[in-house]
């Protein structure tokens, strides 16, 4: 097996492409974020002193175990949950509240159930005010990028999970956000479907002017779409590591096997699972150990499966 | 899964079985309501004197039951009287499937008598209004209520200990305060379907609204919805399918309080003709009367859910269980 | 353009539909000022009133009523919550709900049960006299229980002496199959069935053994009384062509099928219920609403359900009878 180079080295396309996105103007800013949960069992700090940036046009990748405060994150970001201290900002604005400069993608379907393919769509551009016909124009041009032109009169029940995500993705683009929230939008479907759609939101990314954080707990899919990684760890969540990918654009599935690839990966296996330190379990570990122990043998000892 | 037809309609497609099946839900009880009636050996506890004999009080078509009838037979045969003679019968208030199936169609085909009667489609329809009135009395401030205590939590906290408290209040108990209030005609009656109906339906509603996936609201207010806009564009459209069968249950519930509220005020509707035929001891006509209230109850229930099926082309759950 | 169809079809049914309420209710509104409103219900003395509603003698009579079909209990609703005039009920129930409040002036008698209430006995007993130590099932403080006291004190007896069971009226029946139970005390047609469940049985004192120990009267708010005198004499003008035609065998069978389909029942069932109601003319009426303390006065029967109303519980403080009493509408020329 060869030596795999380090995640730090970047090409000189790379480390050129990340020269100019830091030339950029910053989109979104978040300094100094506190998120404290109160609840019945305590308190819970779910997330700790979070500071980044996304630059314009940048795909961000923000990844963590699960409970580490991924969600939490980027509900704040949207303006579903208030933050305990910290600034929030958008173009340098403080934001309240969720808006139409923050498109939201969701894991679970959030397709209006009532309404058909094209009315999803529209009903960005209605709610702010625009003409029926105007809105039905965006709609059909939305849909025709993400491909689903033909489904615009099916209502949601009658599409697949991929399609229904991807008049997600139109439905939030179609109010031209100046940010893209995605929670794990891929995460409920099949492995091919997933490659598919991942494939297929990298092309709109390119042809867009549109910048996107896109929370996964999948360390391929990140790679695989990100400029940057935002490693998350949990209880409480903190920012462990921003990464550069220095895996070249354009991204193609062949990549997963490239060395920088699978550095990367390494590194972000090391950052998320850590090898097991004596006496001193995680509290995640804790959490999973606890699950062995409680597991009761319900068989004969003798029929064994195994 | 439940387990699938029985191999003797099994070759069928579905809907004909199923439709094979709602039949013969009906037919079970109406064929053993009818062998009870016409089969002399199963039940018939009474028996119907043709002639008394020499049984004193005895009378044509009286019911006795089988021990004392024997008994007088025995102290006739000992005294040398003539023996008095009956066939099984059941008690008056079974009466037999083809008695029930005349009352019903004389029921409908009878003139009224006097000049204030009415028919008894007349009644019915008067009952229906009552129904409607009430219902629609009842949705006018309970559908509402109900969305906005299950939408904003302070409200639905404000309302629902009282109404949860006066839920529990007998609705029937308000007939005589409804009758100083609102006078003796439909008024009171249909307060009474209000009473009964709205303190249910706020509750049943604002829980149908908690159970709307928040992520619709989520997904809304990131689109730019706010106020009462989520409302009327996410809430009401997302939580309908399920109002709409709320409301259909509730209905059923409104039916239910019919028989009490019009005991109140003047005699008027189907509750009228059922009280006053039971008092005479015409349960044949109780009987119709009652399948009168089923079938219409039944009837616009199942129109009710084939409409529900056209108007949320979307929710699967209007479908056919 | 098929939904604009559909909401105008469903405009007009909404219409039609709201259109008897509407009705009903302009109805009310020119009502509470016009006709003298009278409530009735089921029962023979009171379904008489039928008669001239369906012949049309009070138009003929000059006077503008309206009678209210309503359940007994209902009936007394009503008139205590002011929304009818007068109201026939029996005369004790005119103090009960005099005493809570909607007090009444007694215009006139209708009838006196006849025997439609009964004290029914197992097969053997033969007398009230027999009932001595034993158990008698009825509803107390309802008229069965006024009868049994009074057919006791005729016999010599004490309520203490026989042991009183409470049951509803409706459940009598049953009740008198049980093996300790000696009697049961209800009203036709429940009476009816009770001897019907126990073969043999018998009644051993009924309301025909002390006629006018209750009364059935025409009752009306005594403001009306003050302010309406003149219609309420003609209203009691028109009682005597009732009765008079009930009693005439050549009417009765028209008279008969009148108030059984207002009853829902056939004329043939419905004729024994009116043999067991005594109707009362005006005339006859006027001979029972004299001074008295017998049974045979409005007033002694009056002072005799007063007294046990208060030994029952139904209320408090005796009521002051005299002020029910008016016997000047029955007397008027
Ligand atoms: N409404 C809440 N009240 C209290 N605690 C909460 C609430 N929401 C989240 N938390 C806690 O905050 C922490 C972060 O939760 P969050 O849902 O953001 O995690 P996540 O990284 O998205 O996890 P996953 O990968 O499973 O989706 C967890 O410990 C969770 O229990
Ligand atoms: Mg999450």
């Amino acid at each position: 097996m060869d030596a795999l180079p380090s995640y730090l080295d970047q090409s000189e396309a790379v480390r050129a492409r990340f020269a100019r996105i830091r030339q950029r103007e910053v989109i979104l800013e978040v300094r100094g974020l506190h998120k404290r949960y109160q609840s019945a069992q305590g308190e819970t700090e779910a997330l700790r002193d979070i500071n980044f940036k996304v630059r314009r046009r940048e795909f961000v990748c923000v990844i963590g175990p699960s409970g580490c405060g991924k969600s939490t994150l980027i509900r704040i970001l949207a303006g579903l949950e208030s933050h305990s201290a910290g600034d929030v900002l958008l173009d340098d604005k403080p934001v309240s509240g969720p808006g139409r400069d923050r498109g939201m993608v969701f894991q679970g379907y959030s397709l209006f159930p009532w309404l058909t393919v094209k009315k999803n769509v529209m009903f960005g551009p209605e709610i702010s005010g625009f003409s029926h016909d105007s809105a039905e124009r965006e709609a059909r041009l939305w849909l025709d990028v993400v491909g689903l032109s033909k489904f615009a009169d099916a209502y949601p029940h009658e599409l697949s999970g991929g399609m229904r995500q991807r008049v997600a993705i139109a439905r939030a683009l179609v109010n031209q956000p100046r940010i893209l929230l995605m929670d794990e939008p891929f995460g409920a479907l099949d492995a091919q479907t997933r490659a598919k759609m991942q494939t297929h939101l990298l092309e709109i990314w390119r042809n867009l002017d549109i910048t996107i954080l896109f929370i996964t707990h999948d360390l391929d899919e990140a790679i695989y779409l990100a400029d940057r990684v935002l490693v998350l760890k949990a209880h409480p969540g903190e920012v462990q590591e921003v990464i550069e990918v220095p895996v070249p654009r354009p991204r193609l599935p062949g990549q997963f096997s490239s060395p920088e690839f699978r550095a990367t990966k390494d590194r972000l296996e090391a950052l998320i699972h850590p090898a097991e330190e004596d006496g001193d379990l995680s509290p995640a570990l804790a959490e999973d150990s606890a699950l062995q122990q409680h597991m009761i043998r319900f068989t004969d000892v003798a029929d064994n499966v195994e | 899964m439940s387990l699938g037809f029985p191999a003797a309609i099994a070759h069928l497609p579905e809907s004909r079985q199923r439709a094979l099946l709602a039949v013969g839900s009906f037919l079970l009880p109406i064929l053993v309501w009818c062998m009870i009636s016409y089969l002399p050996f199963l039940w018939h506890p009474k028996v119907m004197v043709e002639e008394p004999g020499g049984v004193g009080y005895f009378q044509a078509g009286m019911l006795i039951d089988h021990a004392d009838f024997a008994e007088q037979a025995r102290q006739m045969r000992e005294q040398g009287l003539a023996l008095p003679s009956g066939i099984p019968a059941n008690p008056i208030y079974l009466p037999a499937p083809h008695l029930v199936a005349k009352a019903f169609y004389t029921g409908f085909t009878t003139p009224p008598q006097g000049r204030d009667g009415v028919w008894l489609h007349e009644s019915l329809w008067h009952s229906i209004q009552i129904i409607f009135w009430g219902f629609v009395i009842s949705s006018l401030f309970g559908v509402p209520l109900g969305i906005l205590g299950g939408t904003y939590t302070v409200l639905g906290r404000l309302q629902e200990p009282f109404i949860e408290f006066f839920r529990y209040l007998p609705a029937p108990a308000f007939g005589a305060l409804a009758v100083a209030v609102l006078g003796i005609y439909d008024g009171p009656k249909i307060a009474i379907i209000v009473i009964g109906t709205f303190f249910q339906q706020v509750l049943v509603i604002a829980n149908t609204t908690r159970k709307l996936e928040i992520t619709l609201i989520e997904a809304a207010r990131t689109l730019g919805t706010r106020g009462a806009r989520l409302i009327t564009k996410v809430v009401l459209p997302g939580i309908l399918p399920d109002l709409y069968r709320d409301q259909r249950i509730l209905l059923g519930w409104a039916w239910t309080y019919l028989i009490v509220a019009e005991l109140i005020g003047t005699s008027s509707g189907i509750t009228w003709y059922i009280t006053q035929q039971a008092r005479y001891q015409h349960f044949e006509n109780v009987y119709a009367a009652i399948i009168i209230i089923g079938i219409i109850g039944f009837g616009s229930d199942l129109l009710l859910a084939r409409l529900g099926r056209r108007l949320f082309p979307w929710d699967r759950t209007q479908e056919r269980k | 353009m098929t939904k604009s169809k559909t909401s105008s079809a469903m405009k007009r049914w909404l219409a039609r539909a709201l259109l008897p309420i509407a009705a009903a209710a302009c109805s009310f509104a020119a009502q509470a000022a016009q006709p003298l409103k009278i409530g009735y219900s089921d029962w023979p003395g009171w379904v008489a009133w039928q008669v001239a509603i369906e012949k049309d003698w009070f138009k003929a009579a000059g006077v503008d009523v309206k009678f209210e079909w309503f359940d007994y209990s209902a009936s007394m609703d009503a008139f205590a919550a002011g929304k009818i005039d007068a109201v026939t009920m029996t005369n004790g129930d005119a103090l009960v709900t005099g005493s809570g409040g909607a007090k009444s002036v007694m215009l006139m008698l209708t009838d006196y049960s006849n025997g439609n209430d009964m004290i029914v006995a197992k097969p053997g007993i033969k007398s009230l006299a027999e009932l001595k130590g034993k158990k008698v099932a009825l509803e107390q403080g309802l008229v069965e229980h006024l009868l049994l006291l009074n057919g006791l004190k005729k016999a010599g007896l004490k309520e203490s002496d026989v042991k009183l069971v409470n049951v509803k009226t409706n459940e009598t029946p049953q009740t008198l199959t049980a093996a300790d139970i000696s009697a049961i005390g209800a009203w036709q047609p429940v009476s009816g069935e009770a001897m019907k469940a126990v073969p043999g049985s018998k009644p051993i004192y009924t309301s025909a053994d002390e006629p006018g120990l209750i009364y059935d009267v025409l009752a009306a708010n005594p403001a009306s009384v003050k302010a309406r005198r003149d219609e309420w004499i003609k209203v009691l003008k028109v009682w005597d062509k009732v009765v008079a035609y009930i009693n005439d065998p050549k009417t009765q069978p028209d008279a008969v099928k009148i108030m059984a389909g207002k009853s829902g029942v056939s004329p043939a069932e419905y004729l024994p219920l009116l043999k067991g109601t005594k109707l009362l003319s005006l005339e006859e009426g006027k001979k029972v609403y004299v001074k008295g303390s017998g049974f045979d006065s409005l007033y002694g029967s009056t002072k005799t359900v007063n007294e046990f109303n208060v030994a029952a519980g139904v209320y408090k403080k005796a009521e002051n009878v005299d002020a029910y009493l008016d016997p000047s509408f029955t007397n008027a020329k």
